[in-house]
């Protein structure tokens, strides 16, 4: 049941992160010239992202 | 193989166990942890670093070496990626507490990194010290900046009609305590669950190459192969790890920027 749980879970943050990667990818092939600040705005969403998850990933095991 | 993965299922729960600290003196409430131990060593082992630096730079403003270079490399890119980035005209005022919060982090991950040692991080008791210690600072600016009731005021943007008004400020006012939290829960849950993937794969690659030493047949070979895989794959974890325990120390630094532009920003 947690990893069926933990499985739904992880949809949702691969999307999300699919998402900010898809935009950043398209932004970057737009104007290449603003790639530093996109890395960390890709980086900053993406840990937003990935905290979700990993706060399932340690609720599931417990 | 089915009796192997039935065993690395058996052993989850001790790995799992085995990365709770446990206390060396005291309890694991007010006491001396294994966590603090290697957090302690990793901070002198950062000092050591850092002392070693300014002996290298003496006299001179030029680094020399591989040594002298990596480490200004790191300074460089904390003061201008995430200080300069995120702060603007004021970063050189908080760049010592940044600068300090980022290697804290970063030695404090990479200590946990090698085999058999505890990473410094991996409990909530040290990552909420670390956050708790940010938190106060960014409020701490915030404070001296717009005073101590202009600040709390200045949660709520001004020229909001009064009841809207009251109903923003206890929403921000709950996201800032949240910021404290999530500070401190994705750098535990990244380190934890970092190290518990590491560890399920470490124990597949031995449960699988036992029935192949305990007694030798073409069964067990295939069985026995299926390990050279996980140990691929552990491999890999581990070089995302190096990875990930940068990437922590990074956002970990950049968010706390983030929040010191917040409170110092006028009006929002």
């Amino acid at each position: 049941m947690n990893v069926i749980g933990y499985g739904i879970c992880v949809i949702g943050a691969a999307l999300g992160i699919a998402l900010a990667a898809t935009a950043v990818a398209n932004s970057m092939a737009r104007q290449p010239e603003v790639q530093g600040r996109l890395f960390t705005v890709f980086i900053l969403a993406s840990a937003f992202i990935e905290a979700l998850c990993l706060i399932g990933f340690v609720v599931a095991i417990m | 193989m089915g009796d192997a993965f039935q065993q690395v299922s058996d052993s989850m729960g001790e790995l799992i166990e085995s990365f709770f600290t446990t206390p060396i003196f005291g309890d694991a409430t007010v006491g001396f942890t294994i966590t603090t131990f290697y957090f302690l060593l990793a901070c002198l082992i950062m000092l050591a670093v850092f002392f070693a630096y300014k002996r290298k730079m003496e006299g001179t403003l030029v680094p020399h070496g591989f040594f002298a270079n990596g480490v200004e490399y790191l300074i460089d890119f904390v003061a201008n990626d995430v200080c300069k980035g995120a702060l603007g005209d004021t970063w050189k005022q908080h760049f010592p507490f940044l600068a300090t919060v980022f290697f804290v982090v970063m030695f404090g991950d990479y200590i946990g990194m090698l085999p058999t040692w505890k990473a410094g991080t991996g409990t909530t008791g040290v990552t909420g010290a670390i956050a708790l210690m940010s938190f106060c600072y960014f409020i701490m600016v915030g404070m001296k900046k717009k005073g101590v009731f202009g600040y709390i005021k200045s949660l709520a943007p001004s020229g909001l009609p009064a009841p809207i008004a009251l109903i923003v400020w206890v929403i921000e006012l709950f996201s800032t305590f949240l910021r404290l939290i999530t500070l401190a829960v994705r750098l535990f849950c990244n380190m934890f669950a970092g190290h518990v993937v590491m560890g399920v794969f470490a124990i597949m690659a031995t449960t699988f190459v036992q029935p192949m030493i305990a007694q030798f047949s073409a069964a067990a070979l295939g069985t026995g192969a299926m390990s050279i895989l996980w140990m691929a794959l552990l491999i890999l974890i581990y070089l995302v790890e190096l990875l990930v325990a940068f990437i922590q120390a990074y956002i970990f630094t950049l968010l706390s920027a983030v929040y010191v532009q917040l409170a110092e920003a006028e009006g929002h």
